[in-house]
């Protein structure tokens, strides 16, 4: 920290928080808030005479609330830059740090925030995790029992800097306890809190369980797990010496902690799967492994930098084994735990990736992108016209469009990633995405439907799963029906309603709509604003006459092979048990209304053309 | 319900303490010795990897009590397939060791020695395949003499030395030649009788 404070090239702004981002990969503008510290930080020079004189005492974070700060204080005696903050939270404003500060004169209790615009090219989230709060978990009596802590207490009360300066002891009679047991898994890898795997908390459990037994060797150590996860360089061979010095490790998770309220000890109660039996230890402490979750303002954070989080919570990468670094935004990029539970040479991997990977963008005058991106038809925005509109910039993404009342709506190119929810959802078929162009998609359309269509399956398929998937079931050899016919766009939100519309009109028996399930989605809510658009066409088709069976919506991952397989084939079975005549009826029946509601689609640039294409028998 | 405390957490260290025992609390519990065993095929309760773990437990008189620490034949079979390169039937001998220490005896036939017919010839010695058999100094009748000996944590009631000795000075209990003739000759007249 000192290193990164003394850079020439490094400005580091502590205390302070991103307020707005603007902009693009390159040039993004960045609005931060400095929080009033309440102490000039050019006059203070941390020489600690304020904190002593203060008479107000609050529990210290940083110690997990074991030892108390005062209300001016630093984090801890290592912070980066040394400069005292008072928490006006918790201030009296008697002054006397003001006394005591004297010629320095570093304290003015007028300081505002300010605020400021950085022009910055790329950004790097590092935000770090929260720890789980166990006391949900009842039955372990987390806060309840005052000898069950977290391994976050043990690491302080176990530092020689810490509270106890390294002298372990137990919070109910400060003595040295005999015994310890460690219980893995608190809060993680459990469906009522957090189903993923905290990743780190096996190998700090060992080494705190070492550390213990290396000191106290009498000491009686016990850990409770399920399994031992050591996947690391040399993590193995650390497991192995603690289990040669002796530590106890029973394959088994608790499940009821008892404390016994006269010696302050607390019985375990748990499976011993080795031993096949139920066992109860007797223990001076219980220390609980919680898990790592994301952190509270995670949510708000990810509205600010617009990029989108995992099912777990955490921020979400590119993509998980190719992009692991990379944030869904361009320019934005993730590091250490923020991105999901990681140990320290994981984070500082991924914080070197990340710095390597901002530099790039940092050292080169131009960016490249896909040629895919949306292109807006000025002549045919109503927003030119002066008209209320900007549908297409609440569905995008990645907040790519920029709409002004009297102005054409205007896309960010750097920004635009080309998953075409836009232009499938302006109302006025005002944009395009090049090189998947409505007549484009149209003609393929019209070239796949032009023999039998009664007889065809129409499926649209996303380029990241759905269309994975149909491959997937052709290399494993997945056989299913030869009915179906595929178009294949970027995204599900791509997929117009007009395409089905007109694959409908065509007289196509069936029509597939498929993409990525929600939290795989590669354009951040892509898949949702499909989603919402498929729900609503399910109703729409059905009122206009369209038998229920005859349209179907799935998500189907890039491994899901043989989930693809399956819905062809049972919409095949399907299709084949409908009353041929009664389906040609209903064709006939149903065209005029599709024929209304697409009588503009010749408007569109070039969909005329394709319209009259024909194709040969 | 077990209660761990009640048990004796110094049991592994004096395990570790006897030869053969080091590498007790490398066990992690995968169960490949289970899966590898044959004696096992025999009697379906004998499970070396819960051994070793009641061992690590401090489960002291279940473990030196039971009569499964001395069914291991000590083929090594779980030896070569155990990934953490833990000699079990080193292990065994060792809590075989600290049984006998104690006064426990094993449930089946060891040999033998007759000491007043030994004549120390060492016979029984070589052929041992488990190095449980010694000649030491002994005074017998009143004499000074060199006799076998039988390290009963280590006999695995093979026979061999029964069957080496040409003094017929040693044998085993329960297997001693007397008996097995018997048998012989009651198989073979039945045999007759039958025929």
């Amino acid at each position: 920290m000192v290193d990164a404070s003394r850079h020439p090239n490094i400005e580091l702004l502590t205390y302070t928080e991103v307020k707005r981002v603007e902009g693009f990969v390159g040039n993004f503008k960045v609005l931060v808030e400095q929080k009033p510290r309440y102490v000039i930080t050019d006059h203070c020079n941390g020489c600690g005479d304020c904190a002593p004189v203060c008479p107000i005492e609050v529990p210290n974070e940083f110690e997990e609330g074991i030892a108390p700060r005062k209300a001016i204080y630093i984090p801890h005696s290592q912070a980066v830059p040394l400069v005292y903050t008072i928490d006006l939270d918790n201030c009296i404003k008697c002054y006397k740090c003001v006394d005591a500060c004297g010629k320095l004169d570093a304290i003015d209790f007028g300081q505002q925030p300010q605020q400021k615009w950085l022009d910055v090219g790329s950004l790097i989230v590092a935000t770090g995790f929260d720890s789980f709060d166990p006391s949900e978990i009842t039955e372990y009596g987390y806060g309840r029992y005052e000898n069950v802590i977290t391994t976050l207490e043990l690491e302080r009360i176990n530092n020689t800097a810490g509270p106890t300066t390294g002298q372990i002891m137990r919070p109910s009679d400060k003595k040295m306890p005999q015994s310890v047991a460690f219980i893995q898994c608190v809060g993680s890898r459990d469906e009522r809190y957090n189903i993923y795997c905290s990743g780190f908390c096996c190998m700090y459990t060992i080494k705190n369980a070492l550390q213990w037994k290396q000191t106290h060797p009498d000491s009686d150590v016990t850990i409770f797990y399920m399994d031992i996860r050591t996947p690391s360089k040399g993590y193995e061979e650390f497991y192995r010496r603690a289990r040669e010095m002796g530590i106890r490790f029973i394959q088994g998770r608790p499940s009821i902690i008892t404390e016994d309220p006269n010696s302050g000890n607390l019985f375990i109660q748990a499976e011993d799967v080795g031993l096949g039996q139920v066992i109860e230890l007797e223990s001076e402490l219980v220390v609980l492994s919680t898990a790592a979750v994301p952190r509270a303002d995670t949510d708000e954070m990810g509205s600010v930098l617009n990029i989108s989080r995992s099912p777990s919570g955490f921020f979400m990468e590119y993509h998980p084994k190719l992009r692991p670094v990379d944030s869904p935004t361009d320019g934005i990029f993730l590091a250490g735990a923020a991105q999901g539970p990681k140990d320290i040479p994981a984070s500082v991997a991924q914080g070197s990736g990340a710095a390597s990977r901002a530099t790039r963008i940092l050292n080169s005058d131009t960016w490249e992108i896909e040629p895919i991106i949306a292109h807006v038809w000025e002549d045919r925005c109503i927003s030119a016209k002066g008209k209320k509109c900007g549908i297409c910039a609440t569905k995008c993404p990645y907040n790519a469009i920029i709409v002004e009342q009297g102005k054409a709506a205007e896309i960010t190119p750097a920004k635009c990633h080309g998953c075409g929810a836009c232009v499938a959802e302006c109302p006025h078929n005002a944009i395009t995405q090049l090189h998947f162009t409505d007549a484009q998609i149209i003609a393929q359309l019209h070239a796949l439907l032009a023999h039998e269509p009664e007889k065809k399956i129409l499926a649209f398929m996303c380029h990241w799963c759905s269309y994975g998937g149909a491959d997937n079931a052709g290399t494993s050899h997945f056989e299913y029906p030869a009915s179906s016919r595929g178009i294949r766009v970027m995204c599900s939100a791509r997929m117009d309603q007009d395409f089905i519309f007109e694959a409908f009109r065509l007289g196509a028996g069936m029509v597939l709509v498929s993409g990525c399930h929600p939290q795989d989605c590669h354009y951040i809510s892509g898949q949702q604003v499909g989603a919402a658009r498929f729900d609503k066409l399910a109703k729409r088709l059905e009122k206009m006459g369209i038998s229920p069976e005859r349209y179907r919506v799935e998500w189907i991952s890039a491994a899901e092979g043989a989930k693809y397989a399956r819905v062809i084939k049972e919409m095949d079975e399907t299709l084949k048990s409908l009353d041929p005549k009664a389906l040609k009826e209903e064709i006939e029946r149903t065209r005029p209304e599709f024929e209304r509601r697409l009588r503009r689609l010749p408007e569109i640039p070039d969909v005329a053309e394709a319209l009259e294409m024909t194709v040969p028998a | 319900m077990q209660r761990l405390n009640q048990f004796d957490p110094t049991f592994k260290d004096e395990v570790m303490a006897e030869p053969g025992g080091e590498h007790l609390l490398r066990c992690y519990s995968c169960g490949t010795c289970m899966a590898t065993c044959l004696v096992r095929r025999q009697y379906p309760d004998y499970n070396p990897r819960r051994i070793m773990h009641m061992v690590m437990l401090g489960l002291r008189d279940e473990v030196l009590g039971s009569h499964v620490i001395w069914r291991c034949s000590a083929c090594d079979d779980c030896y070569e397939h155990c990934p953490q390169g833990i000699h079990i039937s080193d292990l065994f001998k060792a809590f075989r060791s600290i049984a006998l220490r104690e006064g426990r005896s094993p449930p089946g036939p060891t040999a033998r020695v007759n000491e007043r017919t030994c004549v120390a010839c060492g016979l029984c010695v070589e052929g041992c395949p488990y190095d449980a058999v010694e000649l030491v100094q002994k005074r017998v009748l009143g004499h000074e003499k060199t006799v076998a000996q039988v390290n009963a944590a280590l006999c695995m009631s093979c026979g061999v030395c029964a069957a080496s000795c040409r003094s017929a000075s040693i044998d085993l209990v329960d297997h001693s030649d007397a008996i097995l003739f018997e048998c012989m000759q009651q198989e073979l007249l039945g045999a007759e009788v039958a025929a």
